[in-house]
């Protein structure tokens, strides 16, 4: 059997991401040096720098960012954490494991939209939260209408949708635990903690180092959580990054001030995957 | 093995079959220009009838009938129909109108009309129109400076809604709805105080784009506005707006601050008293709510003899984008689709939206639907936002500063103060 000519085979997805990836990457960091409206695009003009400087001086795109930053840095670890902890206990169940498996799995076959559609019932006034805090005697909580509990309703949310997925990929990192060392460990008398702490989690770091480079992505871009559920409100307490730049290029129009703040943010998402890189190398994780 | 050969042969052999697949990806590229220019270049299909693209909200089972007439009276036209959701319609018009492929006649919210106005992106149909204006109402939302950028076609508002079991549970008389702005925070507050587990009015809150068209109309209805009648200078922060202001956080303590949806929801269950919603409510409580007891009113009026029951006014209108490329046949399908005898079977329908044409007040639908007759006789208080090409960023500011008097953040003497500066800002920026 032949093989088969790489280059050739390469040509549909080539193609396709030229057309839908790079072209529009280019023509978005043209756009964000220019002042574009949509509506009237032959009246586009070049001018250098300045979108990037009015974002810079902007308090709203501080507010989206420090938002943004702050969904990020309360997500990331909890997710990263129960994760783990899920995965270690669905490598211990002996019975139904494909049942289990799938239940923690199930979340991520579901589209954001129909997630958030699915919490705002549940937050909701007379929701099922609220069901149960009554029934506890407790006082009503407005989830998302408070502007100190929106944030972490959605941070809440956004975690319980992203663990099962990072945890079936941790799950597959531990398939791979050399059998020998822990066998050893074993006989030698380690308890389960010392265990994990000096074997399985050493081996497991670079399915730790992926899951935390995919969640920081995923995490900066939030935007449908935030879309379906709050719009940015109440009192601008949801307003990230994302959807921020969403209002200014489809209700202002301001499409070429949208393009420098997703390059602001593609540089921030860059700088900080560059850090975390560093910081799980400089503990041993191969990067 | 293969690749051992493969090493072998020389580079133009190498290269010859990726030519080849390129060649074959360009002829396949251009057979697929060649059909998206013939399907829609010129507008015209294979009969020599030329073709309409119209892009509107209402389902098409719908709207077709609609269309099937104008294509029987107009046998050299064909309309090609796309269904827009009010989700994701806005961004797909405004992506239409960047890569110059805008509709030929587009139905458009009347929120979303400033911003298309401000940047000169719709006809003016002003001249072509004038034969219409006695025929149809709502040309204030449609007109800036004189000069009207689109065709009323369908108009909406929002009234009372009284939930009548509620007010039976709180010793109010169910028959005897509030009809000034006392009587409404006097039923809201025996309703809170009264029955248990119970809000009497539903404040929105959670959901900022909406504001001003809540907190509005209590202002309008007390003489205040946004801009002057000149429409170049803010008077948002008059003792009137602030009189409606300070009545309309009266009624916080005995609210639910809640979406719409989720008011609407407590208003089916009996768990709150008056709310602001549009006739869609009409249509979905004796589904939802068939035992439920409720009435549609006209909003209140400041106190008795003073001001009057405004609302807000919403519309659902036609609009002819410069770009497009048939814009005579899109007038007349615009001019057809506004008759009464085509707009009524929209209402009917869908019951959103009220027909623009004025003579459909009169057909006989409304003389056995009474509840739709309020909302009818609403639409005659309402008032359109202003159509000002500075809308999008004034409305906004409108939205936020509500929302901080709203949640306790300002008073609102700052809040209509800050917003006074702002808007005055906006208005003064050359465009």
């Amino acid at each position: 059997m032949r093989a088969g000519r790489p280059s050739v085979g390469l040509l549909p997805w080539g193609f396709c991401f030229a057309l839908f990836g790079l072209f529009p990457l280019l023509y978005a960091l043209t756009l964000s040096f220019q002042q574009m409206n949509p509506l009237r695009p032959d009246a586009s003009h070049f001018v250098g720098l300045a979108n990037y400087a009015h974002a810079l001086g902007s308090p709203s795109f501080w507010h989206a960012l420090r938002t943004t930053v702050i969904f990020v840095v309360g997500t990331l670890p909890v997710t990263l954490v129960l994760a783990y902890g899920v995965a270690a206990l669905l490598a211990r169940i002996r019975r139904a494991q494909s049942f289990f498996r799938a239940a923690i799995f199930f979340p991520a076959t579901l589209s954001m939209v129909v997630i958030a559609l699915v919490f705002k019932s549940l937050y909701a006034e007379d929701g099922l939260l609220n069901g149960w805090l009554a029934s506890a005697g407790l006082a009503r909580v407005h989830w998302l209408q408070d502007p100190r509990l929106a944030l972490p309703s959605i941070m809440l949310m956004d975690i319980w949708a992203s663990v099962g997925y990072y945890a079936i990929l941790i799950l597959a990192g531990r398939k791979t635990l050399p059998v020998e060392q822990l066998e050893a460990a074993r006989l030698e008398g380690l308890t389960a903690w010392q265990v994990e702490r000096s074997i399985v989690l050493p081996h497991l770091r670079p399915v730790i180092l992926f899951v935390v480079l995919l969640n920081t992505i995923r995490s900066f871009q939030v935007f449908i959580e935030v879309f379906v559920l709050t719009r940015g409100g109440p009192l601008e307490s949801t307003l990230t990054l994302v959807f921020y730049l969403y209002e200014r290029a489809f209700y202002h129009f301001e499409m070429g001030y949208a393009c420098a703040i997703a390059y602001l943010l593609l540089a921030l998402v860059g700088i900080v995957l560059l850090i975390q890189r560093r910081v799980l190398r400089s503990t041993g994780a191969p990067a | 093995m293969g690749t051992q050969g493969h090493r072998g042969l020389s580079a133009g052999a190498r290269l010859r079959p990726l030519l080849r697949g390129l060649a074959r990806l360009a002829h396949v590229a251009a057979v697929f220009a060649v059909c998206a220019i013939a399907g829609a270049g010129c507008g015209k299909r294979g009969s020599g009838k030329t073709t309409v693209v119209f892009w509107q909200f209402s389902p098409l089972a719908t709207v077709q009938p609609v269309l099937d007439r104008f294509r029987t009276e107009n046998p050299t036209l064909d309309v090609q129909v796309e269904q827009l959701t009010w989700q994701s319609g806005r961004e797909k018009i405004v992506a239409a109108i960047a890569a110059g492929r805008p509709p030929d006649l587009c139905e458009l919210g009347s929120t979303f009309l400033p911003g298309l106005v401000a940047d000169s992106t719709l006809m003016d149909l002003t001249d072509s129109t004038a034969d219409l204006r006695s025929a149809l109402v709502g040309w204030d939302g449609v007109s800036y400076r004189g000069h009207a950028y689109a065709i009323p076609w369908m108009l909406g508002t929002r009234a009372l809604y009284v939930q009548q079991d509620l007010f039976r549970r709180a010793g109010l008389d169910p028959e005897k709805p509030p009809t000034t702005w006392a009587e409404l925070r006097d039923a809201a507050r025996r309703i809170t105080e009264r029955v248990p587990d119970a809000k009497g009015f539903g404040m929105n809150a959670g959901e900022r784009e909406i504001l001003f068209k809540k907190f509005m109309p209590f202002a309008w209805g007390n003489g205040g506005d946004i801009l002057d009648s000149t429409q170049t200078r803010s008077v948002i922060n008059s003792p009137q707006n602030l009189e409606a202001l300070r009545f309309y956080l009266s009624l916080k303590p005995y609210s639910l601050l809640e979406r719409q949806e989720m008011h609407e929801q407590a208003f089916a269950k009996g768990r709150l008293g008056i709310i602001i919603s549009g006739p869609w409510l009409l249509r979905t409580l004796p589904k939802t709510a068939p035992d439920a007891h409720y009435q549609a009113v006209l909003m209140p009026r400041p106190a008795p003899g003073r001001g009057k029951p405004a609302s807000f006014a919403g519309a659902e209108v036609l609009g002819i984008f410069r770009g497009s490329k048939h814009r005579a046949e899109a007038m007349r399908l615009a001019r057809f689709l506004v008759r009464p005898e085509n707009t009524m079977p929209l209402f009917l329908a869908t019951g959103n939206a009220f027909p623009a044409a004025a003579s459909a007040a009169a057909d006989s639908y409304f003389a056995t639907h009474p509840m739709d007759r309020v909302f009818l006789e609403q639409l005659r208080y309402a008032v359109s936002p202003p159509l000002h090409p500075k809308w999008v960023e004034i409305e906004e500011i409108v939205n936020g500063e509500l929302e901080q008097a709203i949640y306790g953040s300002k008073t609102p003497e700052q809040a209509l103060a800050e917003a006074d500066v702002r808007i005055t800002q906006v208005l003064s920026r050359t465009p």
